[in-house]
């Protein structure tokens, strides 16, 4: 096969698995919060009865808005699926390996991020206005925590690059093994994952009491096709966010080489690994209470610490 | 042996970088009962850690340490510690002496110290668990600095304990563990501290209806 026919092929894999995982990880994430709640639950393929729904809706604009307002929700899902092809799914080679390594992924879920603050302010709405505040607190605080992550894991594989970082740590060779390091990067990427993807602590992704919303405030004055595309790009950066999680830091399973055979395996590894991180996303929902504004800082706080902290036994155990 | 020492070594360190991962946790908690329920689990974190100590060397006395410090640090002292939370009228610290991030900051600034002291040592050492020492200090150290940061007495009880865990880590780490005498004398010490550390948490809820230490400092006959 011609490597060109090859790397489209990889491509459209990764595009459906990450279009078609997404919406399921919501529902899986409601049903656990629902079981644990002692209600029955929507069936967790519910999401995407949703998003058809609203993708046959007439959207409803407002005549203060501007082509940012119309245009944020392509810009966000199209650089929130770029920032997935980034991140290997079920091959260890991600699609896009050649175009761009683990900081143009952190910067490419920021531009979508940008934009989105920017509509949540363009409808000229309190409450967008006061989401994109918000989400900006947030937004400041997680980068630094997820940059130094991200160095550390990349300081251990001796590479930025996505890919190589996988596939080094999956064979475990030409790595770094020291566990601490990993362990604080990983903490800190996960209580960032909370934070960026709207869940409990940080924000409350079941709620429209405006006094705790932060993402919802921002995609309020969305409607039909566009809030489709918000809710399901919002549903890709939480599979991106997992899946970068499960690949980096437990990458076996995931296929090395382009057989149909270790295909088939990387597929089934990583449907088990996000499963079971959407699964613990939904029970520690379900534990903790909503954090006040005030005191997501705390929580960053802690995560800012644990990457640095990271980064500092890298050195230190090298030494 | 049966596992290679390379191995064992990563997994001493693993346990030590959870241990300094609850101390992190203890000093971002406000809630009283959830700093000792993390003093516990730290506690838990320190027997694994001397249990795989023991393991991987042969030395069982340091079994034995493992076996009390599960007793007295994860079941005994934490139970005493909820019984007093459950007496006082405060169940979070709202106010600190430092506040939460600066805290946590200040607890990177002290792990890097201890790293940068322990960094000429480490290298002599010839002991799987060298790499211990440095997060042994930094937990002492953290632990006091929580002892400075809060104003609660149950809570820099919880800073005490945690200095403590931080050295009975690092002994472990630097020499394999004490002698068996003096660690059960250092066991039962931390038991009766706790105990009454304890009973004056309750006198001074009783004399001044709040457990804040700052009022001991205006103590004017």
């Amino acid at each position: 096969m011609p490597p060109i026919v090859q790397s489209l092929l990889l491509v459209t894999a990764q595009v459906i698995v990450l279009l078609a995982v997404s919406p399921f990880l919501v529902g899986l994430i409601r049903k656990v919060k629902a079981r644990f709640q002692c209600r029955q639950g929507a069936g967790v393929f519910q999401p995407y009865a949703d998003l058809a729904k609203l993708f046959h809706k007439q959207p409803v604009l407002s005549t203060t808005t501007s082509w940012i307002f119309t245009a944020t929700p392509y810009i966000l899902f199209a650089s929130t699926l770029s920032a997935g092809l980034l991140v290997p799914t079920l091959s260890s080679q991600a699609p896009l390996n050649f175009a761009g390594n683990i900081i143009a992924l952190v910067y490419l879920l920021a531009l979508g991020t940008f934009f989105l603050i920017l509509a949540g302010l363009d409808a000229g709405s309190a409450f967008g206005g006061m989401g994109g505040s918000r989400e900006a607190i947030v937004a400041s605080l997680t980068e630094p925590t997820m940059i130094l992550s991200v160095f550390t894991i990349a300081l251990t594989a001796g590479s930025t690059n996505l890919s190589t970082i996988v596939h080094k740590t999956a064979l475990l060779e030409g790595i770094v093994t020291d566990p601490s390091p990993h362990l604080m990067a990983l903490a800190a990427l996960f209580i960032v994952t909370l934070a960026e993807t709207g869940r409990v602590p940080v924000d409350n992704p079941a709620t429209h009491l405006e006094l705790t919303m932060i993402h919802e405030a921002m995609v309020l004055e969305y409607s039909g096709r566009y809030l489709a595309l918000v809710e399901w790009a919002a549903g890709l950066k939480l599979a991106v966010f997992l899946s970068l999680i499960a690949n980096v830091f437990a990458p076996w399973g995931i296929a090395t080489t382009l057989t149909p055979a270790a295909l088939a395996i990387g597929l089934v590894a990583y449907a088990v690994k996000i499963a079971g991180l959407a699964v613990s996303i939904g029970v520690l929902e379900c534990m903790f209470a909503k954090l006040r504004l005030f005191r997501v800082t705390d929580l960053l706080g802690v995560a800012f610490i644990l990457a640095l902290l990271g980064l500092l036994f890298f050195y230190i155990l090298r030494s | 042996m049966p596992l290679s020492s390379h191995i064992g070594s990563q997994l001493v360190d693993l346990c030590s970088a959870l241990l300094l991962l609850t101390c992190f946790a203890i000093v971002a908690q406000r809630r009283l009962s959830a700093c000792v329920d993390l003093f516990a689990l730290q506690s838990a974190f320190l027997a694994l850690t001397a249990a795989l100590v023991a393991f991987l060397t042969g030395h069982h006395h340091i079994y034995i340490a493992a076996a009390l410090t599960g007793a007295i640090k994860v079941i005994a002292i934490p139970r005493v510690l909820k019984k007093v939370i459950e007496r006082l009228n405060v169940k979070r610290e709202l106010v600190m002496n430092v506040n939460v991030p600066a805290g946590l900051l200040i607890c990177g600034a002290l792990v890097m110290l201890a790293f940068f002291i322990t960094q000429p040592i480490i290298p002599l050492g010839f002991l799987l668990t060298r790499d211990s020492l440095a997060i042994a200090l930094a937990i002492v150290l953290i632990g006091f600095f929580t002892m400075i940061a809060r104003q609660k007495a149950v809570t820099q009880l919880v800073g005490f304990l945690v200095m403590e865990n931080g050295l009975f880590l690092g002994a472990t780490a630097a020499t394999y563990g004490m002698p068996l005498i003096v660690e059960l004398g250092v066991f039962f010490d931390v038991l009766i501290a706790a105990l009454i550390a304890g009973i004056y948490t309750n006198r001074l809820q009783d004399a001044f209806d709040s457990v804040d230490t700052t009022h001991l400092t205006v103590l004017k006959e």
